[in-house]
């Protein structure tokens, strides 16, 4: 409602202004938060058809030079030792203090050159903190925030409208497994290309737990392939989403936001076991940078938690109580609109098991930070200055996702 | 969100600095404007006081919730609440979609009636409205 000046806008701000796009402040930059069906029906969008995002706010970094690859081994948590060139791996970026000072999807793009996909904002600080690591200043780093558009198309339909638009389909989509990629951020080498011949850096990735890809392409060109996807996928029920749809979406896969769920405290005891080099034995298998302040025994614990009814409290005054024992903070509530209970359990809409007529009121659902750890089933209550909400400790919240369905099966 | 020439304010009710509004007449209805559901977005519950209920002028007496916000609902006349709007406990969406007719939200049986005179009139809540621009 306030007249947000000097924040950045991405290339498509004239198309969310004219999709009724309610812009908001989003890390420095004028985002859509929902556009004129609402934010309800984007959520449900991208569970049953397709939605599409303009993520271009997020930040690009490439570095190259030799040795890149044993550089970021130590500047990242995940071992990315085995990380062919095409896959996609999540990491933490931590702090001296075993803090989280963003998150990155990795991008190995050959032998000695790698992008990492950071946070909006942060691009320019990554790049200054990896260059005060050992061994950082002598690597060749560009930061291309700005340069680089971001579409992400996600959704059981995505494939469906995304493959009449690519060139080459048939090749392209052959092999594509989650968390792959083809491309590269050098879209004058991509040889990927979308059938008007834009170049882009297709991704089997997203922020939403569902099926569908992040499409990078030079931002410039972003408005015309905007278009392009939109009118391709409106018969299949495509519409625009804005970030309250990928924030819900998010959390109800279980997926960290970066200065929320992650942030200034230790990277350790959370449901993100794949972003650390886990032994089978608790430790440690390789060195990090962050690595000797992380005291799993000492250190908070980040819980998902589900509810019983759309009801919510509000994060910043909300403390979790068990058994009555203040134990610590919320960092993220929503609800999660296409999930119900049913005898007990949580049932998406995408449920094969929802029962006929399914159509749940949602669930509360996020991320707790707490004292001690707690086993899945923990009943807990959420108190803030309004209310009481009973909520129990999850290991996964919306079921039936389908991010990691074989491509095969969503054509 | 819409723009100002594009809400509906309709002159037969009165408004309140907060974005409720309540009918002039019995039965003396109360929900939030046009503009307050367009602000909030879609609603996915909607927290109903009780009937029977003595509210104070000014009080908080349910919430209405969008998918990550939760916003208070505020009395614009003190009195005892005589009815909830309970289809809103299934479709709160009701709000957004007709926030003055099926989405109204409790009805009031007024302590004082003066207090009427005390809130905005259509006018003077859309040029409110324009000064927060």
């Amino acid at each position: 409602m306030s007249n947000p000046s000097n924040l950045k806008r991405t290339a498509l701000y004239d198309s969310h202004l004219s999709l009724s796009g309610n812009m908001v402040d989003f890390g420095g930059w004028e985002m859509p938060l929902w556009y004129k069906t609402g934010a309800v029906k984007e959520h449900m969008a991208v569970i049953k058809a397709a939605g599409l995002f303009d993520t271009s706010h997020m930040s690009v970094v490439t570095v190259s030079g030799e040795k890149v690859r044993e550089f970021l081994n130590f500047a990242l948590t995940r071992d990315i030792s085995g990380q062919r060139p095409g896959r996609c791996g999540y990491s933490a970026i931590l702090t001296k203090e075993g803090f989280c000072l963003d998150d990155t999807i990795i991008y190995p793009l050959s032998d000695n050159r790698i992008a990492l996909v950071v946070n909006a904002g942060m691009g320019a600080k990554v790049v200054e903190h990896m260059q005060s690591l050992p061994g950082g200043d002598r690597l060749v780093w560009s930061d291309l925030t700005g340069q680089v558009g971001k579409l992400d198309i996600q959704g059981p339909l995505a494939l469906k409208i995304l493959k009449d638009l690519v060139r080459n389909p048939d090749k392209l989509f052959e092999q594509f497994p989650y968390f792959s990629f083809k491309g590269d951020f050098n879209f004058a080498d991509t040889g990927v290309f979308m059938r008007d011949g834009t170049p882009v850096l297709l991704s089997r990735t997203g922020y939403t737990g569902e099926f569908g890809f992040e499409i990078y392409l030079p931002a410039d060109r972003a408005v015309n392939l905007w278009e392009m996807l939109m009118s391709e996928g409106e018969p299949f029920g495509l519409i625009p989403c804005g970030l309250a749809a990928r924030d819900s979406l998010r959390a109800g896969a279980v997926l960290a936001l970066s200065h929320q769920d992650i942030g200034p405290w230790p990277f350790v005891n959370h449901p993100w076991p794949w972003a650390l080099p886990l032994s089978e034995t608790g430790g440690f298998t390789k060195n990090f940078y962050g690595r000797d302040a992380l005291d799993p025994a000492s250190a908070p614990h980040t819980l998902p938690f589900a509810g019983y009814d759309p009801r919510k409290v509000d994060t910043e005054s909300a403390r979790v109580l068990c058994e009555g024992e203040d134990i610590g903070r919320v960092l993220t509530c929503v609800a999660d609109m296409a999930i119900g209970r049913v005898d007990g359990g949580i049932v998406s809409v995408a449920s094969p098991s929802a029962p006929a007529g399914f159509s749940p009121r949602g669930l509360v659902c996020g991320f707790i930070r707490v004292n001690r750890a707690l086993e899945s089933g923990s009943r807990l209550v959420l108190k803030d200055n309004r209310r009481e909400i009973a909520v129990e400790v999850v290991t996964d919240i919306r079921p039936d996702r389908t991010a990691r369905k074989k491509l095969s099966s969503m054509l | 969100m819409k723009e100002l020439k594009d809400l509906n304010i309709p002159d037969d009710i009165k408004y309140a600095e907060d974005h409720e509004w309540v009918s002039t007449e019995a039965p003396f209805r109360i929900g939030v404007s046009d503009f307050a559901q367009d602000a909030l977005g879609d609603l996915t519950y909607v927290e109903l006081p009780t009937v029977g209920m003595e509210l104070a002028k000014g009080e908080e007496f349910g919430t209405l919730e969008s998918t990550k916000s939760v916003s208070p609902l505020y009395s614009p006349l003190s009195g005892q609440v005589t009815a909830v709007n309970s289809l809103l406990e299934d479709e709160p969406g009701l709000v957004n979609s007709d926030p003055y007719g099926e989405g109204w939200i409790i009805e009031i049986a007024p302590g004082n009636l003066s207090e009427l005179d005390e809130l905005l009139d259509a006018a003077g809540y859309l040029e409110k409205l324009e000064q927060e621009e």
